[in-house]
């Protein structure tokens, strides 16, 4: 269980929050204007990368309001936290965060605990 | 051979009896299991899990591989660590793992069979032939492979206990207190945790610390802990193991309450700690190392720091004349310890070449006049059950030894383990020969042996230095040795063999059986990656993890693959750190907490009148009502259906999702949520609808209750209620922040009754007799609001059994009265209480879709023939996209219809499949064509025969076909007639007039 | 007010109050509607609590406002108070008076008691006195307000036999 910093109600336990998946998906405008395919890609396909990935969280069992975060999925470290109607951060910010606790491979979990 | 009692201060003086596989034995309080069983001359306790070989204590703490008991008298709780559990008079205890006897067990024929059980030996063996897995191979290792027995049933009373808190110090050994110290009377909330019933780690288990400022160890122990006990920043948990370091740091640790004392089964036995802290400070130690050797698993051999805990820790000597063997400069204190009580070791036997030996030692071994061997080494050992020949290597000669203990010390580890939990990067070190923690990935911090640091000189410098960014006082202490000052070893991992036989083999797993030929075949065989060795061995994955072996087997395989050990690297450390029960886990989430349970305010009614309960999501609702106690329940859903189609029945639907939708938006919101079309709708009527996800396919379904276009009021399902108001908030959030609308949740608010029957408007017209409820004044979908009492109701005219019926709103305050005020006004007209099942029954009847039976996810409105439900005109709607994708508008989707059996008297059980052929053959070799399958069944009382819903590919077109429906645990299916599925009223007669 | 526990270090007692959850955007004129409506300034800052005797108005949320009303009154009076909010097509009221059940904490050892059932950080730098906040107790969610000497706690009605269960069972089991 991590902690997570809810921007209105401040740091509280992951058992408060559900993960809504990636962030920055937005319901196209107009539906019946795309092809099945674009519709489809909407509805279907999202993101799952290894590394920092831009998540939505719910506050679920507190204040119920949903928010954007910035997490590395291979540490669990969460690098920023920020309102929905606030601005995507650049990919750049986090340049010197990304890092994992054993410094692994992009692909596959391997075995370095070891510092080398 | 045998054991002296030794004066001690942990050890009470009061004598205790315990019972060990029957035999009745003494032992003081405080004593463990191991320690107890050291001082009756036990030292055979158990059978290993493999090869079933005699075994005994080989350790004296968590680390334990082979001391595994079974305590008989705590609900036969198996694999207990006898080096860890604490006796306690009437205590009975059984070894493991043996039949008939520990002294005689058959299954040790394994060992002579062992050839064939070597490394992958169950990926190799149990292969083929089909079937013989499950009925020859599993019942036979489970027999003679294995642990304990399992425990008997009882209701566990452990309970959780949660932790906010600044600072938590693991261990409470001499880095432990001497950190804790610092924080005496500070700011800092701080937590100190302690595995063992006494606080001072080295200082109570050795001799190796002489004094402390001048006063001894066991002095300034308890002044340290009088001086946090007095500090009210400062808790101590002692008998506390931290099994668990999460990220963030949340640590979880598990306490024993009973530590030496019977169990009370009135009082709460285990704690479980779940810790949030900002600072970890790891001081948890290190942990001795053993030497591979021959038979090296004989009862009889032991770690040479645990033999010294026995001695200091439990005031018992376990052996007077043991041998010792080492490669290291740890064991002086246990040569010393030895002495200073008038006691010598047999010999002194030390791998290190005479020059690297420190000179203390030397003259030490020396004046003391003890038989001593350097640039030596065990060969192996031999003896019936127990050590009894120790043979040693001196150069390129060979002599044995007699002894019945052998005391060995490869060296020590850092106790990495919760620090690579915590995802903390480890280095080799040359020095110690180990791992210790290099880069830490969280607030963690590590202190004293397990940062690898052993030099009890340097140990204030090194706290005050890494702590020297909290503001606390300075630690200065004067700590004087029994050791020497500079830690030296020379690596060892495994002596040469010289003898060969069946019996006589090199553990690298005690817990597992593995033994170093294992791990070399497995690398010829291609297992040289250290992550797949180990499971292909099984080394190290024993309930000690390997504690005392597995940085060996490490240094093994790195020399068999002329490795770097850095480049082998080590295994995953995954917590637990030591097994903890399952009853530990749960806590009170058990028996009637299992899953906290929602009651209306009719509850006590239901159960005062025989309700039988059902659970809906985690709501108590009547399933069925008894009439007596010996109606089945088929018997009272066939009552309460059919005297609700000819009198009336209420039903209490309380638990029903209710949400309140305001806002100058509120019919923009409504119209994007649902299929419906709410724009023309009159205000103060309702509509049911339908809830769809983006991809087209059924969420949930209710009643919509229109105010105003800035007012609504909707109903869902009992258990999709929380996700309809989560979803709801959802959009309203992310994608139409531009909508002025807020939702509240008003399930609670409300009882809510729903009452219906032909006989319900008389009846209703006695409970409310100011209120015109005829079809002209309150017609079908509409609601009005009522004054009642001191409050107010709403009442909704409406029905989902297809009779004439209402649906009335009230405070839960008022609830239960106006219930039974209903009761006593429609007794004349025979109104009776019924539940869910007959609810589903007469809903079926009606062919009404209940969200969850009929659809499961995959059905969209088009798939139900409920096209009249979707706004076709609306611009959109979530889902409306997905309903003109080419796989949502196929014709030959599963479609809604209903069954009957050709045969009256033929009852179909839903979950069936729908079939073409008549009989299904005996050995089904090729597919059978599917068509669908039955959603919802039913012995219809009135329409006396049996009815069915179901969901067939293409089943619009198929009306009056006849198909088959398979049977369960029979080849000969049920022919059934497809129809339409309104079986009751299809021009609704009922439900409008 | 009925006894649920009373032992040494925690009493916790069960009491009947009436409750409105007022959705609304916080702006001025959000602010004077409900002054003029029940006298009381809402408070303005997340998780903030006002109260006194008489009642305690807690912000929940960016959106969300519950005033508790602890003195006896009239059912009808509350809903005559929620509608004339509900008039404003800016505001949502609910009337939560019977739905919710309200739980007072006590005693010297209250939050040991109740981090033996919620993971929630009660020390009081990260959760000081007149505030609230809305987490989950006995895996039940709820609000738990902060008044200095007690702790108002309040879930769903429907959970009232199971939380009575839970407070006793805790109390008994150390």
């Amino acid at each position: 269980m991590i902690l997570i910093k809810c921007p209105y109600c401040g740091e509280r336990d992951q058992s408060e929050f559900a993960n809504g998946g990636e962030a920055h998906v937005v319901r196209p405008k107009n539906p019946e204007s795309l092809s099945d395919k674009d519709w489809g890609e909407y509805v279907f396909y999202r993101n799952n990368p290894k590394g920092i990935f831009y998540e939505r969280w719910v506050h679920s069992h507190g204040c119920k309001k949903w928010f954007n975060v910035v997490r590395n999925t291979s540490t669990d470290q969460i690098l920023k936290v920020y309102k929905v109607n606030e601005k995507r951060p650049d990919l750049t910010e986090f340049e010197n965060t990304l890092k994992s606790p054993s410094g692994e491979p992009s692909v596959g979990s391997g075995n370095f605990a070891v510092k080398k | 051979m045998t054991a002296i009692n030794n004066e001690c201060p942990y050890i009470s003086k009061n004598k205790i009896n315990f019972t060990f596989d029957g035999k009745n034995l003494p032992a003081y309080e405080g004593d463990t299991i191991a320690s107890a069983l050291l001082r009756n001359n036990i030292r055979l306790v158990g059978r290993s899990f493999k090869y079933h070989r005699p075994r005994g204590i080989y350790t004296c703490g968590i680390e334990e591989p082979n001391a595994l008991v079974q305590i008989l008298s705590e609900h036969n709780e198996p694999n207990t660590r006898a080096t860890i559990k604490r006796v306690y008079d009437g205590m009975e205890i059984s070894s493991q793992n043996r039949w008939p006897s520990l002294k005689f067990d058959l299954g040790a024929i394994n060992n002579i069979l062992s050839p064939i059980f070597s490394a992958g030996f169950y990926y190799k063996t149990f292969m083929g032939p089909k079937g013989f897995w499950k009925n020859i191979y599993e019942p036979l290792i489970r027999k003679s492979a294995g642990l304990g027995k399992p425990p008997k049933n009882f209701r566990s009373k452990s309970i959780h206990q949660y932790h906010n808190t600044d600072i938590v110090i693991i261990g409470g050994g001499l880095s432990g207190l001497i950190t804790a110290r610092k924080f005496v009377n500070t700011k800092y909330k701080v937590l100190l945790i302690e595995q063992d019933s006494f606080l001072g780690g080295i200082l109570k288990n050795s001799n190796k610390v002489d004094s402390i400022n001048g006063i001894s160890p066991l002095e300034w122990i308890k002044e340290t802990e009088e001086l946090l006990s007095d500090s009210k920043n400062i808790t101590i948990l002692k008998n506390t193991l931290v099994t668990t370091y999460n990220f963030t740091n949340h640590l979880v640790a598990l306490e024993d309450k009973y530590s030496g004392r019977k169990i009370d089964l009135k009082k709460s036995e285990l704690t479980l700690h779940k810790i949030r802290t900002s600072l970890t400070i790891l001081s948890n130690g290190h942990i001795e190392r053993f030497i591979s050797f021959r038979n090296n698993d004989l009862p009889g051999v032991m770690l040479a720091s645990s033999f010294e805990k026995y001695i200091h820790r439990y005031g018992v000597i376990p052996e007077s004349k043991p041998v010792i063997f080492t490669n290291n400069s740890s064991t002086f204190s246990l040569l010393k310890s030895m002495t200073s009580l008038g006691y010598k070791p047999e010999a002194y036997i030390d791998s290190r070449k005479k020059d690297e030996i420190e000179t203390e030692i030397k003259k030490f071994l020396k004046n003391n006049n003890i038989t001593s061997y350097f640039d030596s080494e065990v060969e192996g050992c031999d003896g019936n059950k127990k050590v009894e020949k120790i043979t040693i290597r001196n150069g390129k000669n060979y002599f044995k030894l007699n002894s019945s203990m052998l005391c060995v010390s490869g060296g020590f580890n850092p106790d990495i383990h919760l620090f690579t939990q915590s995802k903390g990067l480890v280095k080799w070190d040359k020095l110690i020969a180990s791992f210790k923690p290099d880069t830490s990935f969280q607030r963690t911090l590590t202190l004293g042996s397990v940062s690898g640091n052993y030099n009890f000189k340097k140990l204030c410098d090194e706290i005050n230095q890494k702590l020297s960014f909290l503001k606390t006082k300075k630690a200065n202490l004067e700590i004087k040795c029994n050791v020497t000052n500079k830690f030296s070893l020379r690596e060892l991992w495994e002596t040469k063999k010289k003898k060969n036989s069946n019996w006589s083999k090199s553990f690298i797993d005690l817990h597992n059986d593995v033994t170093i030929n294992d791990l070399k075949q497995a690398i010829t065989e291609g297992f040289d990656r250290i992550e797949h060795l180990k499971r292909y061995t099984t080394n190290s994955m024993g309930t000690d993890q390997g504690k005392i072996s597995s940085i060996n087997s490490l240094a093994l395989v790195s020399k068999l693959l002329k490795k770097e050990i850095a480049e082998v690297g080590t295994t995953t450390y995954r917590p637990p750190y030591a097994p903890l029960s399952f009853a530990a886990i749960a806590g009170r989430s058990t028996y009637e907490f299992y899953d906290p349970e929602r009651k209306t305010s009719i509850h006590s009614w239901h159960l005062e009148n025989n309700a039988v309960f059902e659970d809906v999501g985690q709501w108590k609702r009547p399933w069925y009502f008894k009439a007596n106690n010996d109606e089945t329940m088929h018997q009272a859903v066939q009552r309460e259906s059919k005297m609700l189609r000819q009198g009336a029945g209420i039903l209490d639907g309380s638990t029903l999702g209710k949400i309140e939708i305001k806002g100058r938006d509120a019919l923009e919101f409504m119209n994007l949520m649902y299929t419906n079309a709410f724009t023309k709708m009159k205000p103060m009527t309702s509509r049911y609808a339908l809830m769809l996800g983006e991809d087209g396919m059924i969420k949930d379904d209710g009643i919509i209750c229109k105010i105003s276009d800035q007012h609504f009021i909707a109903t869902t399902t009992s258990s999709g209620a929380p996700k309809v108001l989560a979803d709801m908030e959802e959009y309203l959030q992310t994608e139409w922040p531009h909508l002025q609308v807020y939702l509240n949740s008003i399930t609670e608010q409300f009882s809510t009754f729903n009452i219906s029957g032909p006989k319900t408007r008389d009846i209703m017209a006695r409970v409310f007799p100011h209120i015109d409820f005829s079809n002209e004044a309150f017609p079908f979908m509409t609601f009005k609001n009522f004054d009642y009492q001191d409050t107010k109701i709403r009442i909704m005219r409406a029905s989902f059994t297809g009779e004439l019926g209402y649906e009335i709103y009230i405070p839960p305050k008022y609830g239960l009265e106006l219930w039974e005020k209903i009761f006593s006004c429609g007794k004349v007209f025979n109104l009776i209480p019924y539940g869910t099942e007959t609810m589903h029954l007469l809903r079926a009847e009606k062919g009404y879709i209940v969200v969850g039976q009929e659809t499961d996810g995959t059905v969209t409105p088009l798939d139900l023939n409920y096209n009249w439900m979707i706004g076709k005109n609306k611009k959109d709607f979530i889902g409306k996209r997905s309903l003109s994708r080419p796989d949502t508008a196929r014709n030959d989707r599963k479609q809604l219809v209903g069954l009957l059996p050709i045969n009256q008297s033929d009852m179909i059980e839903e979950g069936q499949h729908i079939v073409e052929i008549n009989k299904l053959p005996n050995k089904i070799k090729n597919p059978i064509k599917y068509l669908g399958h039955v959603s919802s069944s039913y012995h219809s009382p009135n329409l006396n025969k049996s009815i069915g819903l179901a969901m067939i590919k293409g089943g619009n077109n198929l009306l009056g076909q006849r198909f088959f429906v398979t049977v369960s645990g029979n080849t000969k299916n049920i022919p059934v007639e497809i129809v339409n599925p309104v079986f009751i009223d299809p021009e609704n007669k009922r439900l409008t007039s | 007010m009925s006894k649920i526990v009373s032992i040494s270090g925690i009493q916790v007692t069960q009491k009947d109050f009436h409750q409105i959850i007022i959705r609304g955007n916080g702006s001025e004129k959000f602010n004077n509607i409900i002054e003029e409506k029940t006298s009381i300034k809402p408070p303005s800052i997340n998780l903030e609590i006002k109260y006194d005797s008489n009642y305690l108005f807690g912000k929940n949320s960016p959106d969300q406002w519950s005033l508790i009303l602890t003195g006896k009154k009239n059912h009808n009076q509350i809903l005559n108070l929620v509608s004339s909010i509900n008039v404003n097509e800016d505001l949502l009221a609910s009337d939560y008076s019977y739905g919710q059940v309200y739980f007072e904490i006590h005693g010297e050892n209250k939050d040991e008691f109740l981090n033996k059932l919620t993971h929630f950080d009660l020390r009081e730098e990260k959760f000081p006195k007149g505030t609230m906040a809305q987490t989950i107790l006995a895996r039940v969610d709820c609000s738990i307000y902060n008044l200095g000497n007690k702790y108002l706690i309040t879930c769903n009605k429907s959970f009232e036999d199971y939380f009575q269960k839970r407070f006793k069972d805790s109390a008994n089991l150390n």
